[in-house]
């Protein structure tokens, strides 16, 4: 069995030096036929070949008009699935315009040939034989089938993009341990040891492991010192040392400034953070927090004030904003940034504040550095379009199988 | 932890002695006192306060006072008479061991009505809460003035010693009944836990007046709408702490048209007066203070924001001298007169202005890797989930864990008490809530793990990881690790598996070390079903998990 090539179908309306021979009546340099006829070359030999032409210098005359061409018939019966003359069949092979097709394909193909089919079988793409069968007509109407994509987890999604802008506005990543001791949490952040914030029903600890190292020595002894003078207090080495879940993302800052950062320089983390809180539809024991810092000698509160209402409007897509006046204990002036929101009204975006000089110094910083945080899982229910935040960490597949894509 | 204070606009009305405008106080005025207006209802307020360092602002008397100077009422440093009342409290050195130190005062000729009474015991408590520590630090007690005779004695009892009638009871007590049986007693006992003798203030008469800090007694301790004069006391643990109390108590009544009188307090040989309600002196650099804000404000204007937040202040070249009142404890550095200045200037009326440096921001590289793998799993069809590092010891354990884990000292709940160590346990605890969703179920998570190190700053190191979980009715071996090496071709990273033993998490003879450059980063194979079972789950599941920080060198 037979069927044509891409070739043979182009062929279907006529072969070349058929064409070529219709075309001397009225054209006859070769040097303008070969503009004119498609694959002249082909169509040249044929005709010459077939005995229709005679070929002198420049020009072709015709000697003899075909009345019948068989070769052509034959490619005609191969499209219709039928067999011709082997003469023809190794002459069409030879010019690559049909080709064997195995008997085991066609018999495949055969057996649909009137009949009406639901697949399509590539037998009858191969045989040419789809020409001889019935499609049967669906109900198009139906949707499909649902089928589950891989995704990113929404809350990770919403979590990259702010990382992404982050990066865009040109802040650099800082990263910590998820286990902090008390030193870095609390006590070079200029939170006394007998704050309410430090009590253990407001923090974690740890049961183990228990204890930590302290940095530098100088570090601790200028951090001691300036706790002692301005809190009025015994500050206590060994509750320095314990070990708990970092509580804030502010944690991560005093290592960095007692490291060395670049100044001027803008500086953010985006942590999990952890509080004892009993879990319900608006509290997580473990959450993410977004913060940072900018660095630089000149900088004061009407540029943290700046850099919160671009905040408020790349985040919150806000057009109004009200700053408020706040209070933390490592800050100082602090303030509290809120916005207007599309659809919940006013609500609070940020807290934020001039790190107080009695926690930048024992760190050995001598500029001011501006600091904010963000509530970045409130933005993210927003975003997700959630009322309970524990969604935001959802154990459920359907659900996340038919999130919308952020 | 933000004291939340509620009171009438009326009442605040008749303190400033003028008409209040309701948005104005919303939108400006509540901020001067660092508070915010959490709702009002028919003339009802609830405002937090913000400063937990600012007890003097716990109270609508306090509130008053400051918006007196920025209404214009009254401007500068409050001025407060202090006459003397004769009274003196003889403190016995016995209470050293137990609540060592008290500061005293009078207050005479007041009107107590319905409403002011309340707000006297609404700014006792909050102190009491917040700056007292929940009564530890400073507990305070009011009493009828009147029916106590001088000397007062703060001394200390044994249990059985003493009888007395508590507080909205109607029969005499001994001390450990008190804490045994009354309220109060069981919410505050644990702070005379451990003494064998409990802190008694007792007049000349032999009247108790309360055992501090638990509870006053029924007859003196009693004060209501027929109170003129009283005696307050604040009992704790350092005078200093203790008197911010006490003068914010007095100067409140104050408000109210009280007049002070002073207490003299024997601690032996040594006599203090109290209350001191003298105020106290700071400095403030005016180009210092320029900087700080970033607002063009002359040295005289400072002046003129400071006397309206109740201060006295004198520019003295490039100087100020500041007078602070004696009910405040949160002055410590220059920078908090300057963020004074700031409050009364307005935080709304300084023109923001967003730092002007260039920098280039920078991505951490364990992230930029953790999104190469997140694109590849999305693109091989797994679902991304996200589950909490806190977890059960349960679910480690049910997963085949052996090592010791990060655990938490004062967990909320046994379901969150220690830190994951692999993803794996997390997710199959995933799948056991999603048994009722289609299958087949792929899903991939890649988060942080804790595991301890004695030799780092912290005990513990935090290391990043992917895993992946696959469960149909019919899955195996062969379809999570063409799932790996999808993965790393798509990385291009070598690697090769190693035969290992199950350890109890695999099937024996189903799972293999994933080796790359001769290094172990990670482990793949058949979850054991004796895993499955523990974690109620059905149908085979295979999994893999991989060290990012490890594949990424």
């Amino acid at each position: 069995m037979y069927a044509l090539t891409e070739e043979g179908k182009k062929y279907l309306k006529g072969l070349p030096e058929i064409k070529l021979v219709e075309i001397l009546k009225r054209e006859n340099e070769i040097k303008k036929l070969k503009n004119i006829v498609e694959n002249f070359n082909i169509a040249l030999m044929w005709a010459k070949k077939n005995g229709w032409i005679k070929v002198e210098k420049s020009k072709v005359t015709l000697s003899k008009k075909p009345s019948k061409y068989e070769l052509y018939d034959a490619l005609l019966m191969v499209s219709n699935g039928k067999k011709p003359k082997k003469e023809y069949v190794d002459i069409l092979i030879k010019r690559g315009l049909i080709k064997e097709v195995r008997e085991d394909i066609e018999k495949e193909a055969k057996k649909f040939v009137g009949k009406e089919i639901t697949n399509l079988h590539p037998s009858l793409i191969k045989t040419g034989l789809w020409r001889k069968v019935k499609f049967k007509k669906y109900n198009v109407e139906i949707p499909g089938k649902p089928v589950h994509p891989g995704k990113i987890q929404p809350y990770q999604k919403f979590i990259l993009q702010v990382r992404r802008k982050l990066i865009e506005l040109g802040f650099r990543e800082m990263n910590g341990p998820t286990i902090e001791t008390e030193f870095w949490n609390f006590d070079a952040l200029f939170q006394p040891q007998n704050h309410p914030a430090r009590d253990w029903t407001d923090t974690y600890s740890l049961k183990n492991p228990k204890f930590g190292d302290l940095p530098d020595k100088k570090i601790v002894e200028a951090v001691k010192k300036s706790h002692e003078i301005s809190w009025k207090y015994e500050w206590d080495e060994e509750k320095a040392k314990k070990l708990m879940p970092r509580a804030h993302d502010t944690a991560i800052s005093p290592r960095y400034l007692a490291q060395g950062v670049e100044i001027p320089g803008k500086y953010f983390s985006l942590v999990r953070c952890y509080r004892p809180d009993v879990m319900d539809d608006s509290h997580l024991i473990e959450f993410n927090q977004l913060g940072g810092f900018v660095i630089g000698k000149e900088m004061n509160l009407r540029n943290l004030l700046g850099l919160l209402k671009m905040f408020a409007e790349e985040f919150g897509e806000a057009k109004e904003i009200r700053f408020f006046p706040d209070y933390y204990p490592f800050t100082e002036p602090s303030v509290q940034l809120s916005i207007k929101h599309k659809k919940l009204g006013w609500i609070e975006l940020a807290g934020a504040g001039i790190f107080r000089r009695e926690l930048t110094e024992p760190l050995g910083i001598k500029v001011p550095v501006i600091a904010w945080g963000i509530g970045i899982d409130r933005l993210a229910m927003f975003a997700l379009n959630i009322k309970d935040i524990r969604k935001l960490f959802s154990q459920d597949l359907e659900w996340l199988r038919k999130f919308k894509v952020l | 932890m933000m004291p939340t204070i509620e009171f009438s606009l009326k009442d605040l009305e008749k303190l400033l002695g003028r008409k209040v405008d309701i948005e104005q106080l919303k939108n400006e005025g509540i901020l001067f006192v660092k508070g915010e207006i959490e709702s009002e209802e028919n003339g009802a307020l609830k405002v937090d306060i913000k400063d937990t360092n600012r007890p003097d602002l716990w109270s609508v008397e306090g509130i008053a006072r400051e918006l007196k100077g920025h209404y214009g009422i009254e401007e500068g440093l409050p001025i407060f008479d202090v006459k003397k009342s004769g009274l003196i409290v003889i403190v016995d050195k016995k209470v050293e061991s137990v609540r060592p130190k008290t500061v005293c005062a009078v207050v005479k000729n007041l009107k107590f009505d319905d409403e002011t009474i309340k707000q006297m015991i609404q700014l006792q408590e909050k102190v009491c809460q917040t700056f007292g520590r929940n009564r530890d630090l400073a507990a305070i007690g009011v009493y009828d003035y009147d029916k106590i005779r001088g000397p007062i004695r703060y001394t200390t009892f044994k249990p059985r010693e003493l009888k007395f009638i508590p507080l909205g009871f109607d029969k005499e007590m001994y001390l450990d009944e008190i804490l045994n049986e009354h309220p109060k007693g069981q919410e505050y006992g644990y702070l005379l836990k451990g003494k064998r003798e409990y802190p008694i203030f007792i007049d000349k008469e032999g009247n108790v007046l309360s055992m501090p800090p638990i509870i006053n007694s029924n007859y003196t301790g009693k004060v209501d709408e027929n109170t003129k004069n009283v005696f307050i006391e604040v009992s704790g643990h350092d005078i200093t702490h203790i008197s911010v109390a006490l003068n914010v108590i007095v100067t409140a009544l104050k408000e109210r048209g009280g007049e002070i009188y002073s207490v003299e307090v024997v601690y032996g040989k040594e006599k203090i007066i109290t209350p001191d309600l003298s105020p106290k002196k700071t400095e403030m650099g005016v180009e210092n203070c320029r900087k700080i804000l970033g607002i063009d404000v002359s040295g005289e204007e400072m002046v003129k924001l400071l006397k309206k937040s109740r201060f006295d202040a004198k520019l003295n070249r490039n100087k100020i001298e500041v007078y602070y009142p004696s009910y405040r404890n949160d002055i410590m550095d220059e920078r908090d007169i300057i963020e004074e200045v700031a409050i009364s200037f307005g935080y709304n009326d300084i023109e923001p202005e967003e730092p002007k440096f260039y920098t280039t921001g920078n991505e951490r590289e364990i992230e930029k890797f953790s999104n190469k793998i997140r694109e590849i799993c999305i693109g091989l069809g797994i679902q991304e989930v996200l589950n909490f590092t806190l977890t059960s010891k349960e679910d480690l354990i049910n997963a085949g864990n052996k090592v010791k884990f990060v655990e938490i000292e004062n967990p909320v709940s046994s379901n969150w008490c220690v830190f994951r160590n692999s993803l794996i346990p997390g997710c199959l605890r995933f799948l056991s809530n999603n048994k009722h969703v289609e299958y087949p179920q792929k899903i991939f998570e890649i988060g942080d793990v804790l595991k301890i190190d004695e030799k780092r700053e912290t005990k513990t190191k935090d290391e990043r990881k992917l895993s992946i979980l696959l469960t149909d009715r019919v899955i195996g071996y062969e379809n999570i690790s063409s799932i790996l090496d999808s993965l790393m071709r798509n990385l291009g990273i070598g690697y090769r598996l190693k035969k290992r033993n199950g350890s109890e998490r695999f099937i024996e003879g189903r799972c293999a070390s994933i080796i790359v450059n001769e290094k172990t980063v990670g482990e793949i194979g058949e979850i054991y079903p004796e895993v499955l079972e523990k974690f109620e789950l059905e149908m085979p599941v295979v999994a893999l998990e991989l060290d990012l920080e490890k594949l990424s060198h």
